[in-house]
């Protein structure tokens, strides 16, 4: 069994043909961040039109380095959310296009369970494992029982922990995304140089972000109070890097931590683009090590977005008979 | 135009003006848009945290809009939690449909609102500034509440 996938949710347009549940034959992420990093972010105008130029090319590649014609398909999975509205319409829109002309079914898919399954395009975790999404978008702590069994322990209350770092970034007039630029300095900085807050909030999983990037904007006033940050040495910025990306590795991974213990399950899986940061992925092990839990890092093409993941989500929902209609609509907020 | 000014010494206390806010225009219309001002930070999202509340939206239903910039609601009427930081000049702002979103029956909240070019035709305005870590100046214009 073959299926395409289609990930349109953000900025970049990504195609995959996966065979059974988990073996990738082809995944095209077609990056759009370099037009994006002149404007410092994503500009969703021009998101949507990139999406429309590029999509039959990407999707007509997929399916040329998987070796597969289009009639080999079994199901078409498209991304219907979170994300973008006008980015995932023309997702949406190309993928009911097609399975409407090819007689092939359609399956809708949510972005953070395509996330949630990434992980199993190249190793098996057992269930259940709590799973922490951490990226642009969203930064949400899982425990997943099953496909189809997903028990949401807290979520961010206001913005996510990429949005934080591509925030921070521009603040410190860095380009866009912001991490892994700051990842590349925080290496060259002390992380205790400042104390920036942690926001723990210990009665539940939710995570909050909001006072730290206060924090760090309120540093920066103090030592450049004439909004020059160009003035400000190199190193004092590393450090202002280091102790930023310290303060969100912390809570991020002191909750993983407390998720594991309090649902006494052992067993982590880290994915979103965050998960491709270098400290947030030594520093998880670390934890897992000494709490002899086993932690899956998927490689780092598969923590940003592609669409093999949402192919993986899809299958499931595909052998489960959850076939879309073509009113399948995209929603930009769509909790799992 | 009535003027109203609030200092709010917690994010409770915003988060409880936000939600009078949006007592007074629920009550009072159908269709209604509030411009945000305030810098990083200021307390927007936790104000608006307190405004969807009296929509009955949860306030963990409410996040940061700037990934989505426009998140969409389905209340009644249909509430938008807009998001303009990301969005520079007015050709992003029409190809974004903008101005669809507020011409119809629905209550519109817009962060960075001074991304616009101009300040829709009756809306209401709301800026927070910071005073200090817990302190917010808050004032509000264009609402009789």
């Amino acid at each position: 069994m073959r299926i395409l996938g289609i990930d349109t949710s953000c900025d970049d347009t990504s195609a995959s043909v996966i065979e059974g549940s988990s073996t990738i034959l082809s995944n095209i992420v077609s990056s759009q961040t370099e037009i994006h990093k002149k404007y410092g972010g994503i500009v969703p105008e021009l998101a949507s039109r990139m999406h429309m130029d590029m999509i039959s090319h990407v999707v007509n590649e997929a399916l040329i380095q998987a070796k597969t014609e289009l009639r080999h398909i079994d199901a078409i999975a498209v991304c219907k959310g979170p994300g973008l509205i006008g980015s995932l319409l023309v997702g949406c829109g190309f993928a009911k296009s097609l399975g409407y002309a090819a007689g092939i079914p359609l399956v809708g898919v949510n972005h953070l369970e395509g996330h949630i399954f990434a992980p199993f395009l190249e190793s098996e975790p057992e269930f259940p494992f709590v799973s922490l999404i951490a990226s642009g978008g969203h930064t949400s702590l899982y425990l997943i029982n099953g496909f189809g069994d997903y028990e949401e322990l807290g979520r961010t209350r206001d913005d996510a922990a990429g949005e934080a770092y591509d925030k921070i970034a521009k603040m410190l007039g860095l380009s866009y995304p912001g991490g892994p630029v700051i990842d590349r300095m925080a290496a060259d900085g002390d992380p205790k140089a400042v104390s920036f807050p942690r926001a723990y909030l210990p009665d539940s999983f939710d995570f909050s972000f909001s006072g730290l990037k206060t924090a760090v904007r309120r540093e920066l006033q103090a030592i450049a109070p004439d909004g020059d940050i160009t003035k400000i040495p190199s190193d004092i910025l590393n450090n202002i890097a280091a102790s930023f990306q310290a303060a969100v590795v912390d809570v991020l991974v002191r909750k993983v931590e407390w998720a594991i213990v309090k649902k006494g399950i052992r067993r982590i899986v880290l994915t979103g683009g965050v998960s491709a940061n270098s400290e947030l992925r030594k520093r998880m092990q670390k934890m897992a090590d000494e709490q002899n839990a086993k932690l899956w890092l998927p490689s780092i093409r598969l923590c940003t977005d592609n669409a093999a993941m949402i192919a993986a989500a899809g299958y499931h929902h595909f052998v489960a008979g959850d076939i879309a209609g073509l009113d399948l609509n995209p929603k930009a907020y769509l909790p799992l | 135009m009535t003027v109203r000014k609030y200092i709010s010494a917690s994010s409770e206390e915003t988060e409880a003006l936000g939600s009078k806010l949006g007592r007074h225009i629920v009550q009072n219309s159908k269709s209604a848009v509030v411009c945000m001002y305030g810098d990083l930070g200021a307390g927007k999202t936790v104000f608006i945290k307190g405004f969807a509340s009296s929509l009955g939206i949860h306030s963990r239903d409410i996040g940061s809009a700037s990934f989505v910039i426009v998140a969409e609601y389905e209340t009644e009427p249909v509430f938008y939690h807009i998001d303009l930081y990301r969005i520079e000049g007015d050709a992003a702002l029409d190809e974004l449909g903008i101005w669809e979103y507020l011409d119809s029956d629905s209550i519109a909240v817009i962060e960075w609102a001074e991304r616009l070019s101009q300040r829709p035709d009756g809306a209401v305005s709301v800026e927070i500034k910071y005073l200090s870590d817990n302190e917010r100046e808050i004032i509000i214009k264009g609402a009789d509440i």
